[in-house]
């Protein structure tokens, strides 16, 4: 159905249309509007359950700032092992495939448990993180970085990767090392701003 | 306990005295930079260490031999853990009486002398097991031990960290007796 409507390169063009979707909401006055409509979610954030728990017990909130950095860290080797073997850095003697499919479920697991903790931290602060800038650039650090994972690294890998222009590999490694990098220093950077 | 106490807080406190101390201290753009260096470095070297554990436990990476793995992801692993120890010491530097007297910084250094020991431990171990359990699922139950001892460590070690942040056992928070001789409290000191 795909194939047909979009001809033989349905990816190419999904990836385009993502992008001139991207750039229209960046540039029109779509964004600031979405950003003020989202403002009643973020009040309704700090009075939940894990918004009112972060703010009364400190303690909680910084037991599960630990835990999204340990899986941030879990996160940051499965994004590493799989990246590092794309650069032919390590791990040279196993396949591409085998290395990326061993590290893709710790990926998915460490990744699971970074949203769960990073939802609850952001419940508790919602209304300080809602003015942040960086908070923004986070997000869009993170959606871009499942988007890249699920619908571009992990269809296109999913072939004969063993034949693939090697350059094509390294470039999607470096692509990838640098939104992940995007994420963690964005996040960092949340704590020193506000 | 009281000397040992009185000899940290004299050596933070001439920390302290250094210009570039202060200066790092103030600089915001410097001292974040270093800190979030600090936190991005702990992906690389916690991040390949708990693929190592995992792997040990059965839990990762099942498909690669475990002590090619633990080989592979070592040099990766000290270069990350390098880069931790040079910004840890340089945060130490930017605010060295109040980390001294961190009772959260205190443990976190107990339980890396622990960490240390177990990895100590746990290559010594991997390097006597054979390799006729390489491409098992898991590793021998005494590598498993040392690899759940490891991220129990590491797991205590980023929750201390994370908690020096938080001044709930700060001298000038004037804590228990208990409390501040543990975090090196010296009464009447010069607060920071």
């Amino acid at each position: 159905m795909n194939r047909a409507l979009l001809g033989p390169y349905p990816r190419t063009i999904s990836v385009g249309a993502v992008i001139v979707f991207g750039l229209a909401f960046a540039l029109t006055d779509a964004r600031h509007t979405t950003w003020e409509a989202l403002l009643p979610l973020f009040e309704w954030m700090e009075a939940t359950p894990p918004g009112v728990i972060s703010q009364t017990y400190g303690a909680v909130f910084a037991l599960v700032e630990a835990a999204h950095l340990i899986a941030m860290a879990v996160l940051g080797g499965a994004v590493l092992v799989a990246d590092g073997r794309l650069l032919g850095l390590i791990l040279r003697d196993f396949s591409v495939s085998r290395v990326l499919d061993q590290s893709h479920r710790l990926f998915v697991w460490s990744l699971t448990a970074m949203i769960l903790t990073g939802v609850f931290m952001a419940c508790g602060v919602a209304l300080k993180v809602y003015y942040l800038n960086v908070f923004w650039y986070k997000m869009l650090a993170l959606v871009t970085g499942v988007f890249f994972v699920f619908f571009i690294r992990r269809p296109l890998l999913r072939g004969d990767v063993e034949n693939m222009n090697p350059l094509l590999l390294r470039l999607v490694g470096i692509a990838s090392l640098m939104i992940w990098f995007s994420v963690a220093a964005t996040g960092r950077w949340i704590g020193f701003s506000g | 306990m009281d000397v040992f106490n009185q000899l940290i807080y004299d050596f933070a406190a001439w920390v302290d005295t250094h210009q570039w101390s202060t200066a790092l201290h103030e600089s915001f753009y410097v001292y974040n930079w270093i800190e979030s260096t600090h936190v991005v470095a702990l992906t690389l070297s916690l991040g390949m260490l708990f693929l190592i554990d995992l792997r040990m436990l059965g839990l990762a990476m099942a498909d690669i031999p475990a002590s090619t793995l633990a080989r592979r992801l070592s040099l990766p692993m000290f270069l990350g853990f390098t880069v931790m120890i040079i910004t840890g010491l340089l945060l130490f530097y930017a605010i060295p009486v109040r980390s001294a007297q961190s009772l959260w910084l205190r443990i976190k250094l107990v339980l890396l002398f622990a960490a240390a020991i177990n990895a100590w431990l746990f290559h010594r171990r991997l390097r006597t097991a054979g390799q006729s359990w390489d491409t098992a699922v898991k590793a021998p139950v005494r590598l498993q031990v040392g690899a759940s001892l490891s991220i129990t460590f590491w797991v205590l070690i980023v929750i201390c960290g994370r908690l020096i942040a938080y001044d709930w056992f700060d001298c000038r928070a004037e804590p228990s007796s208990f409390i501040a001789t543990l975090a090196g409290c010296i009464a009447d000191q010069e607060q920071f």
